[in-house]
């Protein structure tokens, strides 16, 4: 025992005495969680943020399996009509004949057979339906079932290049769009869908046809589809563009 | 405090704790941002059984990140941190013999009764023990063991689609979802307790984990401290001064 009086632990440290070194501690880590509290958080760590999405898009990336299918539970129910509608513009989007004409959907960019297909050449190709998961981003599921189009199956038919490793699905909800790697988008649950349920798709959750994927976040899954693009690269999307993770992979 | 003593903590227990102090805030706040985008379980269309607060948003001052993108992106920055710091201690404390100190005994449920009693005035002295008292033993050895299921079980929610059948071993991605915030609390309760004691019972022990250094005459065992009794250190008897006068007839 060196005979130090008790403070001299606090002293080491910190060149103060003990009550000193409690206030001072206690307000420096108060102030730091304050601050901290609800806030987005420093904006120097925004670099370190991005550099940690690019590297988790990486390992997202080599994750992703074909052969990994969305299973849904035994006994969960279907979510019905309680599925929310969300869209970007003002009001729920209707495609209006009388002033834009047919809807038609449009697949085109780079592949050999760029296509127009209307509701009812859609309705003409192999239909599948699949009674799948939706994740959405901000944590809930429902189970719904869609009916259309694999995508697979679109592909087969525009046969897209090998360059082709992007796919931008654009919509007529004002300028929402959201672009996927060619994988997720061949993924055998990714279907352009016509019908939720059983029954033609509303406009309240896309119609006249909408993209639907338990591969992604919902947000990703772009409703009021008017174009299929083919890319080379990337080209974000509406909420990606907004600082969600342009990935969006589940 | 005796020049040259041995540490109470090695250095990479003192880096790996205070990185897990920021690892643990961060990931609990930008947590519970995510978790508000949709403060429930329920899958749509269903009820949940077991959580009592469905749907009441956990207070935004206790929430990180700002909004549903950006706690998204620390989260997942994070969590890195989160997993590569505790791989870390734990290896250390595998190869280096400090789990010796964590790990249960034989006992160690009486030691913990005898604290409680000690805690509550039902026993009058501190209950002698080595590096950690029995109840300090259990929370530090729970406290890895919560991690892991909060790491597993983030993992099954991060990616239900990509690894389904590990998301099942969790009942599916709603119960895992469940987990996840379970071991959340868990995380939180322990670690508030943690801090509590510190302050409470044994605020020597705070520089102990900044340099390493720790006077075990300030213990709580040598002060007999309960929460907020006998903070300070004993009066040390002070040694006789005199050899009492010896006796000049017999």
């Amino acid at each position: 025992m060196s005979g130090r009086r008790h403070d001299d632990v606090f002293r080491v440290i910190a060149g103060i005495d003990r009550r000193e070194f409690i206030a001072r501690g206690t307000g420096v880590i108060s102030a730091a969680l304050l601050a901290a509290c609800d806030s987005r958080g420093p904006k120097a760590a925004d670099k370190l943020l991005k550099y940690a999405e690019r590297k988790n898009l990486v390992v997202e990336r080599k994750l992703f399996r074909h052969t990994s299918m969305d299973v849904v539970q035994a006994g969960a129910n279907e979510a019905g009509n309680k599925l929310p509608s969300y869209y970007v513009s003002p009001a729920v989007p209707v495609w209006d004949e009388a002033t834009r004409g047919k809807w038609a959907l449009e697949v085109t960019g780079l592949v050999a057979n760029p296509v127009r297909l209307s509701a009812d050449d859609l309705q003409r190709l192999p239909r599948v339906s699949n009674r799948v998961n939706h994740y959405c981003v901000e944590g809930w599921t429902a189970v719904e079932t869609w009916s259309g189009v694999a995508f697979s199956d679109l592909a087969r038919l525009v046969r897209p290049n090998p360059g082709a490793r992007y796919v931008d699905f654009q919509s007529f909800d004002d300028d929402y769009h959201e672009s996927w790697d060619i994988q997720s988008a061949m993924h055998k649950q990714t279907v352009v869908a016509y019908a939720l349920d059983g029954k033609p798709l509303e406009p309240a959750h896309g119609a006249p046809a909408r993209v639907f994927s338990p591969v992604k976040l919902g947000y990703k899954n772009t409703k009021y589809l008017t174009k299929i693009v083919f890319m080379p690269e990337m080209n974000g999307g509406y909420w990606s563009d907004r600082g969600y993770e342009w990935y969006g992979g589940v | 405090m005796v020049e040259g003593a041995p540490k109470r903590h090695h250095w990479i227990v003192r880096v790996t704790h205070w990185v897990n102090v920021l690892a643990i805030l961060v990931m609990v706040g930008s947590g519970l941002r995510i978790f508000n985008a949709y403060p429930a379980f329920s899958r749509k269309g269903e009820i949940f059984c077991c959580y009592p607060f469905e749907h009441k948003a956990i207070p935004a001052w206790l929430t990180f990140g700002g909004w549903l993108g950006g706690a998204r992106h620390w989260h997942f920055a994070a969590m890195w941190l989160l997993v590569a710091n505790g791989l870390v201690y734990m290896t250390f404390v595998y190869l280096h013999g400090e789990w010796r100190d964590l790990v249960p005994r034989k006992g160690d449920i009486r030691d913990s009764w005898q604290m409680i009693r000690f805690y509550a005035f039902r026993r009058k002295d501190h209950p002698h023990h080595g590096k950690h008292n029995a109840l300090q033993k259990a929370t530090y050895f729970a406290l890895p063991w919560a991690g892991a299921f909060a790491v597993l079980t983030g993992i099954a929610i991060w990616k239900p689609v990509q690894f389904a059948p590990y998301t099942a071993l969790f009942g599916g991605y709603v119960w895992a979802r469940y987990w996840h915030f379970l071991a959340m609390v868990i995380i939180v309760v322990l670690s508030v307790a943690h801090v509590f004691m510190v302050f409470a019972v044994d605020p020597y022990s705070l520089p102990s984990m900044i340099t390493g250094n720790y006077d075990p005459t300030l213990s709580p065992e040598a002060r007999n401290a309960r929460p907020f009794y006998n903070l300070l250190p004993r009066r040390q008897t002070p040694p006789p001064t005199a050899a009492p006068p010896t006796g000049t007839a017999t």
